[in-house]
């Protein structure tokens, strides 16, 4: 079953369009992440899957449905914005967030003890939201959109402001999360997590899709034309080169993009016979580098 | 439905258990306890300490005259004080007790010398009522406590009263002529309602004291509503609210929640006026009784209601509009503006509740929370089919505004950045 279908979704305001005949689909299960430059309208699209606004035109299917507020209970939202009540303990907040998705006060209390155990942070549970840090902040906000057991979790720029514990900690839930077969979205800009954690993606840019589908198709199918070239000595040999189409030196290596019908073996040659090899690797293109490629073209 | 009030509980949780909301709440009873029960405290006590004065006239008989009446009028306060007459006769602070002494020496040594005995506090003080004073047209009073005008303004009539039987009596008339000649009578406005209607005074006073709150808590938490939503628009939390609640339920349970804090503080207030008016009060009883009908306070509940549910509505809109506290206060003076109008006007009303400025401030939906609960406490006779109109244009401006401050409230709400002007809000509201 797919989770959530949308069929050429349109949002404009004013003159500018947000959202342009946006189709893609999430089934159940899945890790899809939905990526793109700021002001992409990534956040304008989450907004229409949970009701917050209205598309001008176009279909969108929550749960196999058209969409009817009562499915918001079965979705967790993690907004980019993160807000909370300052002034009121932890505890009150996510049994108060926990009643607005349908929960019982005693169950909601429950389940917020338990994940802010998990957590690590079941000692502020009654200290209030202004008390605690960024990070602690972070995490509050993330079991309140989790705390109703929710089979569809939309997080926006889930990992902004944490450190590598906490990052770690979350990462690990929501692996857990997807064993459950629960359907997770990530919005974000930041492709090296997306890299680890999604199944499937689609790339937007000014409102349009660019690129979709299922991420181990979308990397092979730039084949591995990459090469990363770790190397003591002369590293002349990437200027003019025919073989080298493009490079990104990032001090310690070298990543290269191999010209069109160039052989990798040649190049190794051509390195060994200037400076030392201590690695020398073929690759699919990284995420990054492929939403670099496919928005600077659709910018151009 | 089951949104709103989740909101609500929240809203009004919250907000009553607030340092503020406490001492609002018990800092106004007190307020009213300081200005009932202390002055009245403050009186008894001094009413036991007696000072001593002297009289100095031309003769004895204008002497003993003065002392006379200055000793029977207290004797009139005192009773008075304590059988309970009408509140008007009877003072917050009864005048200081005097020993009357007299003297008919008039010569200036014994002008020096009474100073004198004031100024080392053997003495409390002297009347110089001697005939060249009189004819003058004003007597001395040496006295250490020259700012006590209520003794002052006490004494003037004792004296004055004295003077007067004085220059009768010289004249050869008997004491009961000059006490029919002297008779004072009282002229008591009559509503045509009979016997049985309010004291006006008090009916004015209870209607402005009601008036006053009926303004500043529909003006409270009016603004207590706008900074609400502006605090969950700037702490960002709106969002997360709105995966879950749709904007129309956010609205309605805030303004739902905030008006419920509004009248369960109007009700502790009304509570506490209720027992101090059947207690500390009693000895006024008679005064307040028809003031505070059922009726009334039925009224100023419908009104009271109608108002905050109209002004929160429209606060709702300008919080949801504004980015920060100083745009919100710009914007809450113009909004609150027909309110404080009214309440400038109110005094202009009770005097005269049936002109046509008070007949159309009380049909105006947005001043009539205030005019037409004056008019209705002030003249019962207030035409029903005005009051019907007042509340039914009422309902309706109310019902328009939800749907249009709704429109502003759902598109504000997500909007950060610069202040929207007027034709930006025009499109708000079109949008679907």
């Amino acid at each position: 079953m797919q989770t959530i279908e949308l069929s050429n979704v349109r949002k404009s305001y004013d003159q500018f369009v947000a959202v342009n005949n946006l189709s893609f689909s999430i089934s159940q299960g899945a890790v899809f992440g939905l990526l793109g430059p700021n002001g992409a309208g990534k956040t304008s699209t989450i907004r229409m899957m949970i009701g917050i606004t209205a598309p001008d035109s176009g279909q969108i299917n929550l749960f196999g449905k058209p969409f009817e507020r009562k499915s918001l209970n079965k979705v967790g939202y993690l907004p980019e914005e993160r807000g909370l009540y300052k002034k009121m303990k932890i505890i009150e907040q996510l049994i108060f967030l926990g009643e607005l998705h349908g929960m019982t006060a005693g169950n909601a209390r429950q389940q917020a003890v338990n994940w802010c155990k998990r957590l690590e942070i079941d000692a502020w549970l009654q200290k209030k939201v202004e008390e605690l840090s960024k990070g602690m902040q972070q995490k509050i906000q993330f079991i309140a959109a989790l705390l109703h057991d929710p089979d569809f979790i939309i997080m926006d720029e889930p990992f902004f402001g944490l450190d590598p514990v906490n990052a770690t900690l979350l990462k690990d839930v929501m692996l857990d999360l997807k064993k459950q077969g629960k359907t997770i979205l990530f919005s974000t800009h930041r492709m090296d997590q997306v890299e680890k954690l999604c199944d499937s993606i689609c790339l937007i840019n000014k409102g349009n899709a660019v690129l979709q589908g299922d991420l181990k198709t979308i990397k092979s199918g730039y084949g591995k034309c990459n090469v990363q070239i770790e190397y003591e000595g002369n590293g002349d040999f990437l200027e003019k080169n025919p073989l080298v189409s493009a490079y990104n030196n990032y001090g310690n290596y070298v990543e290269v993009r191999l010209a069109p019908g160039a052989d990798a073996q040649q190049l190794l040659h051509m390195v060994a016979e200037r400076s030392r090899i201590n690695k020398f690797e073929l690759m699919e293109p990284s995420l990054e580098e492929i939403f670099i490629n496919t928005v600077g073209k659709t910018n151009a | 439905m089951h949104n709103i009030l989740i909101i609500a509980k929240r809203e009004y949780l919250e907000r009553v258990r607030t340092r503020s909301f406490v001492i609002m709440t018990l800092f106004i009873p007190l307020l009213m306890f300081g200005l009932t029960a202390v002055p009245t405290m403050l009186a008894n006590r001094r009413s036991d300490e007696t000072k001593r004065m002297v009289v100095v006239a031309g003769d004895r008989d204008t002497a003993e005259m003065i002392r006379s009446r200055i000793e029977q009028k207290q004797e009139q306060e005192k009773s008075a004080g304590k059988s309970g007459l009408k509140l008007r006769q009877k003072r917050s602070l009864p005048p200081t007790n005097f020993t009357v002494e007299i003297s008919t020496n008039a010569a200036d040594s014994e002008r020096a010398a009474l100073t004198a005995q004031v100024k080392d506090k053997k003495l409390d003080a002297f009347l110089w009522a001697t005939p060249d004073a009189i004819k003058a047209g004003k007597l001395d009073f040496v006295t250490n406590d020259v700012s006590s005008f209520i003794d002052n303004g006490f004494l003037g009539i004792a004296v004055n009263d004295a003077l007067r039987r004085s220059a009768l009596k010289s004249k050869g008339l008997k004491d009961e002529d000059i006490e029919a000649s002297l008779q004072s009578v009282e002229v008591a406005p009559q509503s045509p309602l009979g016997k049985n209607a309010p004291n006006p005074q008090m009916m004015f006073i209870a209607t402005l004291g009601m008036v006053m709150v009926m303004y500043v808590t529909v003006l409270l938490y009016g603004v207590n509503v706008m900074r609400s939503i502006l605090e969950e628009k700037t702490s960002r939390i709106m969002e997360v609210m709105l995966s879950t609640a749709s904007a129309k339920d956010l609205m309605a349970g805030k303004i739902l929640g905030v008006g419920a804090v509004g009248l369960t503080q109007v009700g502790i207030w009304a509570l506490t006026a209720g027992i101090f008016s059947s207690s500390a009060l009693v000895a006024s009883a008679d005064l307040i009784k028809g003031v505070l009908s059922v009726k009334l306070l039925l009224y100023f509940g419908v009104f009271f209601l109608l108002g905050y549910v109209l002004y929160s509505t429209l606060c709702a809109a300008v919080g949801s509009m504004v980015n920060s506290e100083q745009e919100a206060q710009q914007m809450q003076f113009l909004v609150m503006m027909p309110m404080i109008l009214s309440v400038i006007f109110i005094v202009n009303i009770f005097q005269h509740p049936s002109s046509t400025i008070a007949i159309f401030g009380s049909l105006f939906p947005f001043t009539a929370p205030l005019v037409m609960f004056s008019r209705i406490a002030i003249q019962p006779e207030t035409p029903v089919w005005q009051i019907a109109a007042s509340i039914a244009l009422m309902i309706a401006t109310i019902y328009g505004m939800v749907v249009l401050c709704g429109r502003i409230y759902r598109v504000g709400i997500l909007m950060y950045g610069k202040k929207p002007n007027l034709p930006e809000i025009m499109k708000w509201i079109k949008y679907a």
